[in-house]
């Protein structure tokens, strides 16, 4: 049932759903949005692409394994706890630095995006190692 | 210099975690490489120790806090400095015996690292000034033992020790872990600087005896007291350096810290000192009597330990200046000769294949300087002059001789362990080391002179010092008044000399040596006596006992778990739903005489509309007769709420919800062609239950949400997050900032979850998959 219309779609989709899951991740803390939400809408568009390519075609594109991915965002969520005590606050305490940009503005750059990033990592990280693993089942299946 | 140690201690750290990577670069000289940084703590010490003013103490404060109360520090005092030159002394001569002896060895990448990792939780347990802290150390010392025992770990009789020190200690970790919080309570600080300056003792309050019982079971699983001692010959199976550190520095050593750390704290008490005189009066004494049956080396080595380490229990618990001063020396002395005899013991392994001391004979002339060692530390052990050991032992008669009220009973038992150990010391070295006639020559691998500098240091430079300590034991002087200072608050000069005079005590030791040697004269029938008793309480053979509770839990949950995780997703259900309803019934029925405060808000038409489309769509996935469209009303219940959590302004909650219909819906459509025909198996009667139950559920959660919403109990801490989203946590988005600020902690954890319940889902597709091939 591959066409080349759904293949285009599927890569397309792919794309502009990896890059609407960045712009939710950055702005989630001002606006809705937000790491976990983030990480269910970048591995939607996995979803389809698993549909339509298979799932070793997901494994190529995320190059490691799902749940080394998994690993990666506990260790970032980590770090942000981490952080405030070398800091000298105590753990988990929200470490800000704030950047003063001619244009933008001032930017809060804080351990709480970095922990962020982490939820986001690890759910996207989660569903697609669920999804890869049913894919296979029914890829072996048939 | 304080700073210095820090930063070493630090190093040391950071060191055992890149050894792995380390290893693969330096290969052989890893073990020469590493030895390096303990070799540097123990300069750093020595020159803390010669600075040190008899009563000063001082604290090393970092910037890191943990948490409230758990601030990273460390202390200097006498104490700590003396288990400190001790930990990274030997520490470093282990590891100078570990390069050579461990070289044919495979996975010596791992042993480096668990040794490294050793070393270092135990330095920071002896010097951590904060109580939690110090049992984090201290539950680190238990893992990495685990590893070191277990290391051989093709061998069922290594997993086995492992297994049963890890239980033991941790089940003493879980008593000063909660023993530490009550001390933290009661006293309002979990400093130990805090606690001994101000001089808080526990003694008075209630929950004295339930503090005193956990820290006493802590200590004594730690340093191998009856009855627990029995995990300490098992831990033999590790390899040799890995014992001589185990034993003589680290590890069991960290039961006696602890109890002297915590005399300040609470000791001194009836209670003390009669639970410390038990156990430790036992384990004196069966651990020196038991020695003498064994036959092989390292074994006879461990029961010794354990009698040591009861003298020093004793000794702590005898409560006086002259007992606790000579508990502090007879470390320093018990140090010294163990870690000499065990590295001894290896060499005498690696050299002639065998530790069974009924094999070997005649290694004077092939192993000439590690004879002399091993004679020098045997004459420590045994107490004579112009060891160090002799020294210790006549402090441990004074001490005991000066208390009139238990003297009648720990004397005889004391003198009686010390005959014992001569007569051990004598056998050792008659056995070993002097040829016996009539029996064939030993097959020797190497001689001393193929033998590595590495390997004797150890040996050597402690026998050696032992000596030195010996004939000028003034050099200590300073440090273990310091040491005393601290631990008792006493102003207790101490002046450590090798010859007293002729005295009581003098006597008294002069009567030990004797009657050692008749005990090793009639070595014969004593040994057969010892062995029957051995054989007599075997019968009660602690390790098997120990195994067999652990097998015997082990299969009672085995049994437990098959009756509850029966495999019935229903049942689950069934269970899970009942539950949780009972207990949202039995909390309703307590908050029925609760006023409502809340007037209902006015019903809005387009809300009504939504909640009968999802009823409606409700009702549709539970008569339909297909799959497919079950599914898909589902889903429209699922948007159906999602656009409620919109139409209030959830905007968060509300994308989550559409988001998390969608996945479903495409799992759903990936796997529906594969499912089986859609059918109603189930009869009438399971269909009435499961009606009653689900509307049950139902209505239960409708009251519950309508009542958390017209009850107003306390004032809602929402109010507290939209104050302080923004000052506080820089971001407008409140849900987010209680996500990954306020309530980070829980965010955390529900993470950890979701990345367990993955790992569950893979493996059981994994399981899937191989059943088939």
């Amino acid at each position: 049932m591959n066409t080349t219309i759904l293949e285009k779609t599927a890569r397309l989709f792919l794309w502009i759903v990896a890059v609407l899951s960045v712009i939710l991740l950055l702005r989630g803390h001002n606006l809705p949005g937000g790491g976990f939400i983030a990480g269910i809408v970048l591995s939607v568009g996995f979803i389809f692409y698993g549909i339509v390519f298979g799932s070793h075609a997901i494994q190529k594109i995320i190059k490691y394994n799902s749940r080394t991915w998994m690993g990666i965002g506990l260790l970032l969520v980590l770090i942000s706890a981490i952080i405030p005590v070398l800091a000298g606050s105590e753990v988990m305490t929200g470490t800000w630095l704030i950047i003063s940009l001619p244009l933008m503005g001032e930017i809060h750059l804080g351990t709480p995006l970095l922990f962020d990033t982490g939820i986001f990592v690890t759910v996207a990280g989660l569903i697609l190692s669920v999804i890869i693993s049913i894919i296979e089942v029914l890829e072996w299946n048939t | 210099m304080g700073n210095a140690l820090t930063i070493l201690v630090g190093l040391l750290f950071a060191a055992s975690v890149v050894t792995p990577y380390l290893y693969s670069i330096l290969k052989k000289k890893t073990g020469l490489f590493l030895s390096l940084f303990p070799f540097l703590i123990f300069i750093t010490l020595v020159i803390e120790a010669m600075q040190m003013a008899p009563h000063e103490g001082h604290i090393l404060a970092t910037n890191i806090r943990f948490l409230p109360g758990m601030d990273v520090a460390f202390r200097i005092d006498g104490l700590t400095v003396i288990f400190g030159l001790l930990i990274s002394g030997i520490g470093t001569l282990v590891l100078l015996y570990s390069s050579v002896y461990m070289s044919d060895y495979e996975r010596q990448g791992h042993y480096y690292t668990y040794m490294m990792f050793f070393m270092v939780s135990m330095l920071g347990m002896v010097f951590s000034d904060n109580l939690i802290l110090m049992f984090m150390f201290w539950e680190l010392t238990s893992v990495a033992s685990f590893f070191l025992i277990g290391f051989d770990h093709h061998l069922e009789k290594s997993r086995q020790a492992a297994l049963q020190a890890l239980l033991i200690t941790g089940f003493g970790g879980l008593c000063l872990l909660f023993a530490v919080i009550l001390i933290g309570n009661i006293t309002g600080t979990y400093a130990i600087s805090e606690l001994l300056e101000q001089h808080m003792h526990v003694g008075n309050h209630s929950r004295y005896f339930l503090i005193l019982n956990l820290v006493i079971l802590a200590a004594i699983t730690k340093s191998a007291q009856f009855p627990f001692h029995f995990w300490l010959p098992g831990a033999m199976a590790a390899p040799t350096p890995v014992s001589a550190y185990l034993h003589s520095a680290t590890m069991v050593n960290a039961g006696i810290f602890l109890l002297m750390r915590m005399y300040p704290v609470m000791g001194g008490t009836v209670l003390w000192k009669y639970s410390l005189l038990l156990t430790g009066g036992i384990t004196m004494f069966l651990g020196a009597f038991f020695s003498m049956g064994q036959k092989d080396l390292k074994r006879i080595l461990a029961f010794t330990t354990i009698s040591a380490l009861g003298t020093m229990t004793l000794l702590v618990g005898l409560d006086s200046s002259a007992s606790l001063r000579a508990a502090l020396i007879f470390f320093i002395v018990h140090g010294l000769y163990k870690g000499g005899l065990f590295m001894s013991a290896g060499i005498i392994e690696k050299t002639t294949g065998t530790k069974d001391i009924d094999k070997l004979h005649g290694l004077f002339m092939v192993l000439p300087v590690t004879a002399v060692m091993t004679l020098l530390a045997l004459i420590s052990m045994a107490g004579l002059p112009p060891m160090l050991g002799f020294i210790g032992k006549e402090l441990i008669y004074e001490a005991k001789m000066q208390l009139a009220d238990v003297s009648w009973i720990v004397l005889p038992l004391s003198v009686g362990a010390n005959i014992m150990l001569v007569a051990v010391a004598i056998n050792i070295f008659r056995q070993v080391f002097l040829p016996k006639k009539g029996m064939p020559d030993l097959a020797v691998r190497y001689t001393e002179k193929n033998l590595s500098i590495a390997l004797l240091a150890g040996p050597v430079v402690l026998a050696l010092f032992g000596i030195f300590l010996g004939l000028f034991p003034k050099n200590i002087d300073i440090i273990v008044s310091n040491a005393l200072y601290f631990m008792g608050n006493i102003q207790y000069k101490t002046t450590l000399s090798l010859w007293h005079g002729y005295n009581d005590v003098l006597q008294v030791s002069i009567f030990t040596v004797i009657a050692g040697v008749l005990v090793f004269i009639f070595r014969k029938p004593v040994i057969r006596f010892i062995t029957i008793l051995i054989n007599w309480f075997n019968i009660y053979h602690l390790p098997t006992l120990f195994t067999k509770t652990i097998n015997n839990y082990l299969a009672g949950a085995a049994r437990t778990t098959n009756r509850i995780q029966h495999g019935y997703h229903r049942y689950y259900l069934i269970t899970f739903f009942l539950v949780a309803m009972t207990l949202v019934a039995i909390q309703l029925i307590r908050m029925m005489h609760v006023e409502t405060e809340v007037a209902p808000s006015p019903i809005k038409i387009h809300v009504l509309m939504l909640l009968i489309l999802s009823s409606l769509a409700i009702l549709f996935a539970v008569f339909t007769r297909s799959r497919l469209s079950a599914i898909i009303a589902l889903g429209v219940t699922g948007y159906g709420i999602g656009l409620l959590y919109l139409y209030y302004g959830a905007v968060d909650l509300a994308i989550t919800q559409f988001l998390s219909e969608t996945v479903l819906m495409a799992i759903f459509v990936l796997v529906i062609y594969y499912l089986p025909e859609f059918a109603i198996l189930s009869d009438r009667r399971t269909r009435i239950r499961d009606i009653i139950i689900s509307s049950g559920v139902g209505i239960l959660v409708t009251l519950v949400v309508l009542s958390a919403h017209f009850l107003q109990t306390d004032e809602p801490i929402s109010r507290f997050y939209a104050e302080n989203a923004y000052t506080l946590g820089h971001g407008r988005n409140i849900v987010n900032v209680i996500l990954v600020d306020f309530r980070a902690l829980d965010t955390l954890g529900e993470v950890t979850v979701l990345t367990l319940a993955a790992a569950g889902v893979y493996s059981l597709f994994r399981f899937q998959i191989k059943k088939k091939i």
